[in-house]
């Protein structure tokens, strides 16, 4: 047995041991952990829930079009080899046919590693889209169901349990630092100890903050690194790191304001009540107000002049394509007008007016679809700006940002799309105009989708610089509070 | 003694610095969220009514043309925003208001302005109802937590209770002193905005709108005085004022925070929406289905589109594909909205232990931007939907149909868009709200009664401890 050696404990790690011991005894610690426990439990069980639905998702929709193919290459077999009695609409020789109603691909946004961290935007933007020969405001606007009720109301996630309810917690906590000492009158007699305030304090703060963040960074990392084998990666690793390093400033962030508020030297009721007055306007009446303020200083173009541009320009091509579409339709009392010759199929005039006219409407709203997503890229720019006013919209962006759930990867997942709708009617122009029919081979070379990741480097970056930020506003709060702690009065 | 204890309270709480400061930053929020409001609505409307005169002179005017391609081309019908959105926006920034009326499909009402919105829409909407709803529960604790806490330390409420003060006049005097301190702050604001509201309006809505208002006072009159009685019931049972403070803040985080979301996530396990895809192949498949059945039953065809449908038919088949699908249309979209509807009935639940669940609904139903009204609105728009194309159809038949395959060349003019009568849609009146929301506004009035009796038992105890 090894003989223990009398080590010389510093005043510090004194403070923290007695103030430990003194939590556990009066419950107050148990209490606050055990709730945020059963918080950062409810929020992840939210988020992985709703990953899971949209992983789910992507996998149905994905499977839904191999179905599909597989039904449309049997059936342009059969087809080909003149076997099928043929239907106008639904024949696969017909590019036209195939450009939309048949055939159709899914654009898919998959779910980024760490989403179940944060529900962010995607509960009001889509994670797919069917892309055929349709206008893009015919499909471009369908989202996901969900009762708009619960959009309103927002997620019990992750995100809201830090961003909301750990400040409060801290407060819980960190209240009556020094007031309570002041008020039991055990203050004076700790300062005629060889003990300066300013350890006391922080002393006080190391537990309690050790204490909230030993539950709400490991927890859920372990609970991901189990639950879901993609979050193991090495550029994950890297976002998980800075995913704790954001969590613990935002944490040590607001004990830095308990422990100013602290030095100030107010009663323990007067304290509660400043802090819930600085938790209220920094986490509940900031963001509402930038809200609004981002909404008049960039304001969204006007859905209603969408509406009408979309009716103007439906019109216009229509009539533009007047003459295609009433031609005569022989096919329907012919059908052998539609059958593949030398490679060549009719393709009725009436179809090729459908795909011509969804071509043309788009490129008439183009520029107020442009200016739509301008927008709201202008909008994010000042949210980034305004961010620096309220640490709660700071790390509310950045966990997003973690979690692949911001407007910015949405905005990028849009981009491709539209460019990939833009492939397909490219891909299928060519063969209407020139009544090509659509082979075995064709079919095999349908354009694909691919999804590109927006470069983690640009990810990281965005989130450390905020990270930084917050420590240090954090410690420049915290040095002001040690500062002030030692010109204090005890009284 | 009770005008007494309340002048005296009252006379403490406008000394106190806190009532100045977060008042006036609850005054200054709710004349910017007003404005905001103001702003917007006038906007909306303005570009609605347009929006909605200029699709339909469209419509009259498209020349000619194949019914079934005007049908195509459609229409936009637009939902008009109730006047009093402005004090409670409700689910309106997440449903939009246009609705595209196009051959074959219903469609939902689409363009949501918060898909136009940053991540900051998740933090909420500065409304003149969240205001009311959110901050003023807290004001009324941040100044009362310690009116009866305050004075036991003191040692005043001794005094008080040895001259024989009775202590339901001491209640009732801090109660009514917390309530006109509030009062103070709104009531100025809310009588000058009702007051504008009612005189814009064209005199045939007046009185429905003066009925919400008057409701939408009730509401929230009931909801602010359950906050009101607790905080005076807490600051007279709990041991100290810090003591009062933790519990009164505790339970507004509790219930106005984290209830809400709480429910919203309960609600959607207890009964769930179907995911887009699902309720898409659903939709499909039964409209499919019943498409099939009708072709057959009246053309022997096995398939849509059948070869054996001649065009000389075409028109008629139309007819019977859209007819046929409007039940699955009605069943699938009717249950889906059930749904949705149900999930909020079981939220009114929460309502007992979280009052603002409760008063939410309500003030949403009373300002006409909940659901059930959206809901009312989307079935005109797809009834008028129907309209257009039963018109449609029916030309066609009477007229396409005998062209045999010159079935698209035939081209109906003036005299048939003018047919179809103009998109009007009003809003629901006060008594479907209120239909709808009853059992919300009861709900109110039982948590209120309830911290009243709280309030007493805790005043009515021994306070000489």
């Amino acid at each position: 047995m090894k003989t223990m050696q009398p080590r010389p404990l510093s005043t510090l790690s004194l403070i923290v041991l007695h103030e430990a011991r003194i939590l556990v005894r009066d419950r107050t610690l148990l209490l606050v952990c055990g709730v945020l426990a059963l918080m950062v439990g409810y929020g992840l069980f939210v988020g992985l829930a709703q990953a899971t639905l949209r992983d789910r998702m992507v996998a149905q929709v994905l499977k839904h079009q191999q179905e599909t193919q597989t039904a449309n290459s049997g059936m342009l077999q059969s087809v080909l080899a003149g076997q099928t009695a043929l239907i106008p609409f639904s024949n696969p020789a017909n590019p036209a046919a195939m450009a939309g109603t048949l055939s159709g691909r899914y654009a898919t946004m998959p779910n980024a590693p760490l989403a179940a961290l944060a529900i962010g935007q995607s509960d009001m933007m889509p994670n797919y889209y069917r892309i055929t020969y349709l206008s893009k405001v015919q499909f471009m606007y369908d989202t996901e169901i969900e009762n708009p009720w619960n959009l309103l109301s927002g997620h019990f996630d992750f995100a809201f349990v830090i961003v909301f309810v750990l400040p409060l917690l801290v407060t819980t906590l960190g209240y009556n630092l020094l007031s309570a000492e002041r008020e039991h009158g055990t203050l004076r007699m700790l300062c005629s100890q060889p003990l300066s305030i300013a350890t006391l304090m922080a002393g006080k703060v190391v537990v309690r903050m050790l204490a909230l963040l030993a539950i709400v960074i490991p927890v859920p990392l372990v609970v991901l690194l189990l639950i879901r084998p993609e979050a193991r990666g090495a550029e994950q690793l890297v976002l998980v790191l800075s995913w704790s390093a954001l969590v613990a400033a935002y944490t040590l962030f607001w004990f830095a304001v308990a422990a100013l508020v602290n030095t100030v030297g107010l009663s323990s009721s007067t304290n509660a009540l400043i802090m819930v007055a600085l938790w209220t306007i920094l986490v509940l009446i900031l963001p509402v107000t930038m809200n609004l303020a981002v909404g008049l200083v960039s304001p969204a173009p006007s859905r209603t002049e969408l509406a009408n541009r979309t009716r103007v320009a439906t019109a216009e091509s229509l009539r533009e394509y007047e003459d295609l579409y009433s031609a005569d339709y022989r096919y329907a009392s012919d059908p052998e007008a539609l059958l593949v010759k030398n490679e060549r199929i009719e393709v009725p005039s009436r179809m090729r007016a459908f795909f011509l006219a969804k071509q043309k409407v788009d490129e008439r709203i183009e520029p107020l679809l442009k200016r739509f997503d301008q927008q709201l890229l202008q909008q994010q720019k000042l949210v980034d700006r305004l961010s620096l006013l309220s640490p709660a919209i700071l790390i509310n962006e950045a966990l997003t940002s973690i979690a692949g759930t911001d407007s910015h990867r949405f905005l990028a997942f849009k981009d491709q799309t539209e460019a990939f709708h833009q492939e397909w009617r490219q891909y299928f122009s060519p063969r209407i105009q020139e009544s090509r029919a659509m082979t075995m081979r064709d079919l095999s070379s349908l354009p694909r989708w691919h999804w590109i990741e927006m470069p983690a480097s640009e990810i990281n970056w965005s989130i450390w610089w905020r990270a930084m930020l917050m420590l240090a506003l954090a410690s420049g709060l915290g040095g002001l509070a040690l500062s002030s702690s030692s010109r204090g009065s005890i009284e | 003694m009770f005008a007494i204890i309340a002048a005296k309270d009252l006379r403490v709480l406008t000394r106190d610095g806190r009532l100045l400061w977060a008042g006036g930053l609850v005054v200054i929020l709710m004349l910017v969220a007003l404005a905001a409001g103001w702003n917007r609505q006038v906007q909306l409307n303005s570009e609605r009514s347009a929006g909605q005169a200029l699709d339909h002179d469209a419509w009259l005017h498209q020349g000619y043309r194949h019914p079934h391609d005007a049908a195509e081309q459609g229409m936009h019908v637009f939902k008009p925003e109730p006047s009093l959105a402005v004090f409670d926006p409700g689910i309106g920034p997440f449903v939009g208001s246009t609705v595209w009326l196009q051959a074959h499909r219903q469609s939902e009402v689409k363009f949501r302005p918060a898909q136009d919105a940053t991540g900051l829409q998740r933090f909420g909407e500065l409304s003149p109802a969240w205001l009311l709803q959110v901050l003023l529960p807290l004001l009324i604790i941040v100044i009362g937590f310690n009116s009866v806490s305050d004075e036991r330390e003191r040692g005043t409420l001794r005094h008080l209770l040895s001259l024989g003060a009775p202590a339901r006049s001491l209640l009732y005097g801090k109660a009514a002193a917390l309530a006109s301190c509030v009062g103070i702050l709104i009531a100025p604001v809310g009588l000058a905005f009702a007051v504008l509201i009612v005189a814009r309006l064209p005199a045939g809505e007046r009185v429905d709108v003066v009925y919400r208002i008057a409701w939408l006072a009730a509401g929230y009159g009931l909801y602010l005085g359950f906050f009101v009685f607790l905080t005076l019931a807490v600051s007279a049972l709990a041991r100290s004022c810090r003591t009062a403070l933790v519990l009164l803040l505790g339970f507004w985080v509790a219930a106005t925070l984290i209830a809400p979301r709480t429910a919203s996530e309960a609600t959607n396990l207890l009964y769930p929406a179907p995911s887009r895809l699902d309720f898409d192949n659903q939709l499909a498949h039964d409209v499919a289905d019943a498409g099939r059945k009708a072709w057959s039953t009246h053309f022997g065809a096995r398939t849509p589109w059948d070869p054996s449908v001649p065009l000389s038919k075409w028109g008629a088949a139309l007819k019977v594909d859209d007819e046929a699908g409007y039940g699955a249309l009605d069943e699938n979209f009717g249950r889906l909205w059930d749904t949705f509807e149900r999930q909020q009935r079981a939220q009114e639940w929460v309502g007992l232990v979280a009052p603002v669940v409760a008063l939410r609904g309500f003030s949403m139903g009373l300002a006409g931007t909940d659901f059930s009204q959206h809901r009312d609105f989307s079935t005109a728009a797809e009834a008028q939907r129907r309209k257009i194309q039963n018109i449609v159809s029916e030309d066609l038949i009477d007229h396409a149909d005998r062209l045999g395959n010159a079935h698209f060349t035939y081209k109906a003019g003036p005299e048939l868009w003018a047919s179809v009568p103009q998109f009007k849609y009003e809003l629901p009146p006060v008594s479907f709200a209120l239909a709808h929301h009853w059992a919300s506004l009861a709900l109110l009035a039982v948590m209120f009664c309830l911290s009243v009796a709280l309030a007493q038992y805790a005043l009515s105890r021994p306070l000489m401890r």
